[in-house]
């Protein structure tokens, strides 16, 4: 290979670990890639440092980044995982000393949205951090043992122990009182930098689902991967594999997208043609744009983008057009259709509390986030919600009862099905001629417009584009023999 | 519309009237009372379009359609916005279907006729004049002879038949039911009416609801608004009336509005309130004026507007032509009725984005079925019906808790179909059904539908259980006059614009015969 040097690694621990867990990668990366493990406040040789936010966080590795020279990426491993997202935030929002990010790697991160931890995990983790020296190494070390898929070898779980040991108790709270809780879904927003995204098939509470529900929605060019067998920590349990999977991330190309929906030729001569007037083929060809694939909400949050997006999937299976973009930005538009059912909440709000509904009757029923339920399982929630029937106790996190289900439902159908009929490719699809019934005049009240000569049935002008025809009556088998 | 030669008039100048809305309501009103002489300011919450804005599209045409949210609750909740309410020089008309049947004159006294519902105060002979004279004004298209009406005359031969009127003919052949060429206020000729535009021969294009780009459609723009401005009248694009002061009689003195961000006031010396059934009695119940009767957002009504759709091996096409291009009359009064007063059958085609907001709302599709469904537009074709809805106590307009972005409160809509509404839809729908079995329909499937906007602000006899008189006139503040839907005392059967169109010139009238009097 004769191309540039790889790009430097920075790498930010989890809670209770430090620069030294990444004293594996180092290793299995030595030749291929430098990297450059930090210490994050609180933590290994940082442990007398405070400033334990996430953006305090972010800071002091701002600090140390700025002081490097040629790209880098940014990997983060937990806790870490939020410091390089706040960090990636910043470096694309133009902070100079941030510039050249070229990718991120989040293993088992915790998410910019609040972290899901059970509170009795949360107050347990708070109660013998503060505790005698002997509890304390005992506890430390069950949380190690806890946070694995199989068990470490022993030094590795001596190191690790003893940097939970090491940390400042200080800093191990405020991460589980408030870094943790810290919401940042809406700040992060979506990311373009690639990034490559591990679970373990075997952490708790940041697996693959947790992953896929509230970190990949951050990231337009995000690809999840999942490491079987592993726990809560990859760095430590499958240091090989961790080097693997970046390498390939570094070298592959990004996944390819849906292209927009494809405009017939014939339709698009027919767009091109002065039988449609200027305003329209402007508005259709801006309609057959491709989505921004980073798209950034301003209605609802990320999260709540992709489960929108997880809806219309199934309510509108059409590859490439990004409806829950298009909704979302009306509905931050705030143009409504002019009314509302009384029982719902003002539009945006309807939205965000029906889907955080829907995700939350997924966990219920399924124990799965909505995203990543396979579609029948998906169809089958979308199906009691139309019904009336889809109720979630506001303890599990219902936020609209099943009638009120039943309205947001209707109106995202409808929002979706109006969206799709305004896209050149599905007016295609019906063989629609309306849009060449006339053309540009000068004159205020047009003169000379062709519109329709022929308007009875069976008989279409001969620019007409084809309609659709009836299914074949013959069965498939004996077309295909032919 | 061109508004540049207009004449304009002084906030301080104490006009003659000011008009509230350019819809069917005060568009005539304002012709009228600029034709005799009078000094008069129309409002219009609503921009000034010019018909090269409209672009044979459905997404483009939202701006013609009045999308400040209203809040709709009741047991079958009703859709504003495109489905009835338009904003813009010329109102709702911009959008309006023009579908022009005339009120049946037994609907006019459906109580002393069933028990049922109410009289209107008015006699179907007294309009009928002032219908003839919008339908000559307008240039309505429709047939030779009318079957249900043996006297009326069109004055100009029908628009053409499409594909949807065809299959329903034919149905209506096959079952014994008579039918007819739709009237239609859309000229099937080049026409010219007094003080207007020429307007194209209609082009078939099937946009009257997104915006008649050739003027064919006889939208207010292009008929009764030009020949107001001819007269004299000024037209006050994008200024939305949100209160009124008074003399010390309790008269109103100058009628107060926003526009370009800032709160003007005109003077004036009686105030005509024009701006529907929605947007009339919310400004009436938001000033506290007028409603010492207790009526003002009662018996708030929509027609019983149900659909019935199929799928058809024709070619339909039916975005092509004059949307509802046929009608039949014979179930004004059906035979084997268990309920009170009728309805009207007409053909339809829709527009996709119109079709597709229907069939996932009303049909319930998504997914592979909703877009293998939609696929079949070209194939698909419709009948429904505008049934009368009787008034009821349950069916109210107020104001709810929530605001507008101006502070005014936001209307709030309550309506459901009684049981002689239940009763009529159960019949029109069989009738339906049988006749798109008769024209070969498959795959039919029933749209429950609730359209138009009307009642509110009911004229009566009675001072205690009306809002105005026979003539839009408040019986409390004698120089406030209503002309639009709102004074509806029932729904009648036929589409309601040409009737507000025909009370609103007999109102404009009234008021020069014995309005200025007391003034």
């Amino acid at each position: 290979m004769t191309g540039r040097a790889p790009d430097t690694l920075f790498c930010l621990h989890f809670l209770g670990g430090s620069a030294r867990t990444w004293t594996p990668l180092v290793e299995a990366l030595a030749g291929a890639m430098r990297v450059v493990p930090l210490d994050l406040p609180g933590f290994g040789d940082a442990r007398e440092e405070s400033g334990y936010s996430v953006d305090a966080m972010a800071d002091r590795i701002a600090g140390a980044i700025a002081a490097r020279s040629g790209p880098y990426r940014l990997a983060g491993h937990s806790m870490g995982a939020k410091v390089a997202l706040t960090l990636a935030r910043r470096a694309e929002d133009g902070d100079t000393h941030l510039a050249g990010l070229s990718g991120l790697v989040l293993v088992s991160g915790s998410p910019p949205s609040p972290e899901p931890i059970p509170e009795d995990r949360r107050s347990r983790m708070l109660s013998w951090i503060d505790a005698d020296s002997e509890t304390r190494a005992r506890e430390a070390r069950k949380f190690v043992q806890a946070n694995v898929g199989a068990s470490l070898p022993s030094d590795l779980e001596d190191l690790a122990t003893d940097d939970v040991l090491r940390a400042a108790p200080a800093a191990w709270k405020a991460w589980l009182d408030s870094g943790a809780r810290e919401d940042l879904c809406r700040r992060v927003g979506v990311l373009r930098t690639p990034a490559l995204v591990l679970a373990g098939s075997a952490d708790a509470d940041l697996g693959p689902d947790a992953q896929a529900a509230l970190t990949l929605p951050h990231l337009a060019h995000g690809h999840l991967a999942t490491v079987d067998g592993v726990g809560h920590l990859l760095p430590l349990e499958k240091p090989d594999a961790l080097a693997r999977a970046i390498l390939d991330h570094a070298a592959g190309p990004s996944e390819p997208r849906a292209a927009p929906p494809t405009i017939p030729p014939g339709y698009a001569d027919l767009i091109a043609s002065d039988r449609v007037n200027s305003r329209l083929r402007s508005a259709l060809n801006e309609r057959a744009a491709a989505d921004d694939p980073a798209y950034a909400p301003q209605a609802l949050d990320p999260v709540e983008l992709a489960i929108l997006r997880a809806v219309f999937a199934r309510v509108l299976p059409v590859a490439g057009l990004d409806a829950a973009a298009r909704v979302d930005a009306r509905l931050a538009a705030g143009r409504g259709d002019g009314w509302r059912f009384i029982a719902l909440p003002a539009d945006d709000e309807a939205y965000r509390a029906a889907l955080r509904t829907l995700d939350a009757a997924s966990r219920a029923t399924h124990e799965r986030p909505f995203v990543v339920l396979a579609g029948d399982r998906q169809d089958a929630l979308l199906t009691l919600a139309q019904k009336g029937e889809l109720a979630v106790p506001p303890a599990l996190g219902g936020r609209l009862d099943a009638d009120r289900m039943r309205f947001w439902f209707e109106d995202a159908r409808a929002d979706a099905a109006r969206l799709y009929l305004s896209h050149p490719a599905a007016l295609a699809r019906l063989g629609f001629s309306g849009i060449g019934a006339g053309g540009d005049s000068p004159a205020p009240i047009a003169r000379g417009l062709p519109g329709f000569t022929n308007t009875r049935l069976d008989t279409p002008e001969p620019w007409e584009p084809k309609p659709w025809k009836p299914e074949p009556s013959k069965p498939l088998a004996e077309e295909s023999a032919r | 519309m061109n508004l540049d030669a207009m004449r304009t008039h002084s906030e301080d100048e104490t006009v003659d009237a000011v008009v509230i809305g350019t819809g069917a309501g005060g568009a005539p009103v304002l012709a009228i009372l600029a034709a005799a002489g009078l000094k008069v300011v129309a409002l219009e919450a609503g921009p000034n379009f010019t018909p090269e804005t409209f672009a044979f599209d459905e997404t483009l045409a939202e701006e013609i359609y009045w999308t400040e949210e209203r809040l709709s609750g009741g047991s079958t909740p009703e859709a504003f916005g495109g489905n009835n309410s338009g904003t813009g020089v010329g109102g709702s008309m911009l959008h309006w279907g023009a579908f022009v049947p005339r009120a049946d004159a037994r609907d006019l006294r459906l109580h002393t006729e069933t028990g049922e519902g109410v009289d209107w105060p008015i006699s179907h002979g007294e309009l009928r004049p002032f219908y003839e004279r919008v339908e000559a004004f307008l240039g309505v298209s429709g047939p030779r002879s009318y079957p249900w009406d043996a006297e009326r005359r069109y004055p100009l031969p029908p628009v053409l038949r499409n594909g949807p009127a065809e299959l329903m003919a034919g149905a209506c052949e096959a079952r014994g039911i008579r039918w007819a060429d739709a009237p239609a206020a859309v000229v099937s000729r080049d026409f010219e009416s007094e003080g207007g535009p020429v307007r194209q021969g209609c082009i078939n294009c099937g946009f009257c609801h997104q915006g008649c780009r050739t003027g064919a459609k006889a939208s207010m723009d292009v008929t009764y608004l030009p020949l107001a401005v001819s007269h004299g009248a000024e037209i006050r694009p994008e200024s939305f009336a949100h209160g009124f002061e008074r003399d010390r009689d309790g008269r109103i003195a100058a009628v107060l509005y926003m526009k370009d961000g800032r709160e003007r006031r005109q003077r004036c010396r009686a105030v005509f309130l024009c701006a529907g059934a929605v947007e009339t009695p919310r400004l009436l119940l938001h000033t506290g004026l007028a409603n010492g009767s207790g009526q003002v957002g009662r018996n708030y009504m929509g027609h019983v507007a149900t659909q019935v759709w199929g799928t058809f091996d024709h070619e339909v096409r039916m975005n092509r032509g004059y949307p509802s291009s046929l009608i039949t009359e014979d179930f004004i009064r059906p035979e084997d009725a268990d309920f009170a007063g009728g309805y009207l059958i007409q053909s339809l085609g829709v527009v996709p984005v119109t079709f597709a907001n229907a069939v996932a709302r009303g049909r319930g599709l998504w997914g592979q079925p909703l877009l293998d469904y939609l696929g079949r537009y070209n194939h698909l074709a419709g009948i429904g019906i505008n049934g009368e809805t009787l008034p009821c106590d349950a069916n109210v307009l107020a104001l709810s808790d929530e605001t507008d972005a101006r502070g005014m409160r936001k209307a709030r809509i309550d309506f459901g179909y009684s049981t002689n509404e239940n009763r009529l839809n159960v019949h029109a729908t069989k009738v339906m059904r049988d006749l798109w079995e008769a024209a070969g329909a498959k795959d039919v499937w029933v749209l429950e539908r609730v359209a138009h906007t009307l009642g509110t602000c009911r004229m009566g006899h009675d001072g205690d259980t009306a809002v105005v008189d026979p003539y839009g006139r408040s019986f409390e503040i004698d120089n406030l006059w209503i002309s639009d839907g709102s004074t509806f005392p029932s729904s009648l059967a036929a589409n309601p614009a040409l009737t507000i169109m025909a009370l609103a010139l007999r109102t404009a009238e009234r008021f020069l015969a014995v309005g200025r009097s007391s003034a």
